[in-house]
């Protein structure tokens, strides 16, 4: 007679399995020092797979139809990994790692911040690797920007892919005196109630709102630390959550609720529901607009304190299968070329972070021909008076104490 | 089934609350697909507006530039694949429950339905890890998850199948001269057919639908739609496109109910 104990013993076996692999010894992965010809020669034939945030059609169609064809010449095949969230990649980097993979299916990471900071600290990224790459040379050395990502060191381990400024837009049809300070956006929240709302941290864009809204109560970003400082946050926090709380009968639905993600309070303001909406993407809004999700009388809100900015990168995972493909990936995607034709705003309009006065006049002439976005002005404009971002450690209690101090109280 | 004996009793009771009861359900399973119809034919539609400015394909367009395609061409692979395994592992576990042939069955069906008490998630997380140790190709290993997954709902499918015919019916066809092997292919077998379809079709969705393993297991090696779904979902602006993603991996389902209930119905005409 057969039994049904196929699936059991299956259950049984993984249990076994589980507890008779050892964990593989840990280590810092450092790329081995190879020439850059050598590089250049492992990489062909190479199938490098570059996982990245999906939920932005351009970033879609830049990689697909402009950095991946560009790849190809060089020999390395690009496949891009679509996820709804960066942390799907670093789940599986970090399992990768855990397992002692050395063939892994992740070789390139568009990443930053946070996720950045949670592999450096498991050191599941190749490092001492992105300094080497030639096209860094334009690249500014003294760029604060790209050597540290929200305070934590680069130091090699990822390669510098775009600036971002956070930004605030209107609809220049309903907001006909646009504030211009952050202090004045509080104001004009409280003389025009249920027109504007924040993403509830920790979602990324709510969480950033946080903090320029911790520059602006603690009398701008240099009277922070950019490193987590406990008395700091003691000082600063309970200041920022009062005017939070304060700030909560005005919102959108009385503050009883707060859009979820970005997403939601992208479409509060496409449907009308609300007259501003932030980003850490400016570079979204040209397309929003063009295709009619935004109002065509969206304008860009420029604070005269400047606001937030950063810069993203390219990782490559210490368990990618085709680290060389990927090096050469994120050297090409750092060429005045690619950089130029990803800051298009018809293209994706993403910021270069290259410094154009290290360029010859041929390369620098790219950056000058592009044409200008109707809705987002140029970066040096958008990132005028820009506040540094703090140290990643900053993030989580600044969110907790949201959620316990302001979504919590209840008002 | 089901279904007919409710259509026979209404039409003797007629009574107007069970019609009405029968607009709400169908009006909470329908109305909430209605905007992704819509927005798979329009290009801008915000609120206030009842329907859409902008009528117009251009979700379809960008869902097949993102890699409608090939995501649906993998999902049905992998779908048919984690039905080709979980059916006849469901079969047999059905079997031994169904007609009772276990000495302690309670501990069995516990184990069989653990994987649906466990969210994906956490199994998937759980068992990341050791996957990748037994170096497996990714999407191998999501298949032999997947499997796990899609067993409850075929053993248990497949239980109630067999829970309906007499055990009696192999040992007749033996009688008659059978050999074993024969009495199950050409006498069990086509009685629980209706069973079997059902497991298949159920181990076919988890294969079809499924996001987490895919993606954590599979290492981005199988992009399937519901992935696409996922990411494309995360962003701004993007509903035509979901809409357009969502509709084309629901509606070969759909197709494949209809076709399958109206094939039922004419062979139960024949009988």
């Amino acid at each position: 007679m057969r039994r049904p104990v196929l699936a059991v013993h299956l259950l049984l076996a993984t249990g076994v399995l589980a507890t008779a692999c050892a964990a593989p010894s840990a280590g810092p992965a450092a790329a081995p020092e190879q020439s850059w010809e050598t590089i250049v020669a492992e990489a062909e034939g190479q199938t490098v797979d570059l996982w990245m945030y999906g939920g932005d059609e351009r970033g879609n169609a830049y990689v697909d139809d402009v950095l991946a064809p560009a790849a190809a010449e060089l020999g390395v095949t690009l496949r891009r990994v679509p996820v709804a969230d960066t942390k799907d990649a670093l789940r599986r980097m970090l399992a990768e790692k855990a397992a002692g993979e050395t063939d892994g299916d992740v070789d390139l990471v568009w990443v930053n911040g946070d996720n950045f900071a949670t592999g450096k600290q498991a050191e599941a990224w190749l490092c001492g690797w992105s300094d080497r790459l030639p096209h860094m040379a334009n690249v500014a050395e003294d760029d604060a920007l790209v050597r540290e990502d929200f305070g934590t060191p680069v130091d090699g381990c990822e390669a510098p892919w775009h600036k971002a400024q956070f930004t605030f837009a209107y609809d220049a049809a309903e907001v006909t005196d646009p504030p211009g300070t952050f202090t004045e956006l509080l104001e004009w929240v409280e003389a025009n109630p249920g027109r504007f709302t924040y993403p509830a941290p920790p979602d990324f864009t709510g969480s950033v709102f946080l903090r320029q809204a911790l520059y602006a109560v603690a009398g701008g970003a240099e009277a922070v630390p950019t490193s987590f400082d406990q008395d700091a946050f003691d000082e600063l926090a309970p200041e920022l959550y009062r005017t939070l709380r304060d700030l909560e009968p005005h919102l959108w639905r009385e503050g009883r609720t707060y859009p979820r993600d970005s997403a939601a309070l992208e479409r509060l303001y496409a449907d009308g529901e609300v007259d501003m909406t932030m980003t850490y993407g400016p570079a979204t809004l040209t397309e929003l607009v063009e295709d009619g999700t935004f109002p065509a009388t969206t304008e860009v809100l420029t604070l005269e304190e400047g606001t937030v900015g950063n810069a993203s990168f390219l990782g490559i995972p210490a368990t990618a299968g085709d680290a060389e493909g990927a090096m050469v990936v994120a050297d090409l995607a750092l060429s005045p070329e690619q950089q130029a034709a990803k800051a298009d705003p018809g293209v994706w309009g993403q910021f270069t972070v290259l410094d154009t006065g290290l360029l010859d006049a041929d390369d620098r002439a790219r950056f000058e021909q592009l044409p200008a976005s109707d809705v987002v002005p140029p970066y040096d404009v958008l990132s005028r008076g820009a506040d540094p971002e703090l140290s990643s450690d900053w993030v989580g209690p600044l969110d907790d104490g949201w959620r316990r101090e302001v979504l919590g109280s209840g008002s | 089934m089901s279904a007919v004996d409710g259509g026979a009793r209404r039409r003797r009771t007629g009574r107007p609350a069970v019609h009405a009861l029968d607009v709400a359900v169908l009006a909470w399973l329908v109305v909430p697909v209605l905007p992704l119809l819509v927005w798979g034919a329009a290009s801008r539609w915000s609120a206030p507006a009842v329907l859409p400015q902008d009528w117009g394909w251009d979700g379809w367009r960008s869902a097949y530039d993102g890699g409608l395609v090939p995501a649906l061409a993998r999902s049905t692979v992998l779908g048919l694949a984690v039905a080709a395994v979980a059916t006849p592992l469901g079969a047999m576990a059905g079997r031994a429950l169904g007609w009772r042939e276990l000495r302690h069955p309670a501990p069995v069906a516990l184990v069989l339905l653990a994987p649906v008490v466990l969210p994906p998630f956490s199994v998937a997380m759980g068992l990341d890890v050791l996957l990748l140790r037994t170096g497996l190709p990714g999407p191998v290993a999501v298949v032999l998850l997947l499997v796990v997954l899609a067993l409850p709902y075929t053993s248990y499918t497949m239980r109630a199948a067999y829970a309906g015919i007499d055990p009696e019916l192999e040992e007749q066809a033996r009688t008659l001269g059978a050999t074993p092997r024969q009495a199950r292919r050409r006498a069990t077998l086509p009685a629980v057919r209706l069973g079997l379809l059902t497991a298949a079709g159920l181990a076919f969705l988890v294969g079809w639908s499924d996001y987490v393993v895919t993606l954590l297991v599979g290492g981005g090696r199988l992009v399937t739609a519901p992935v696409l779904v996922g990411a494309t979902a995360a962003g701004s602006g993007n509903e035509a496109a979901v809409a357009a993603l969502s509709i084309s991996s629901v509606l070969p389902l759909v197709l494949a109910l209809v076709a399958g209930a109206a094939l039922q119905r004419r062979r139960e005409e024949r009988a």
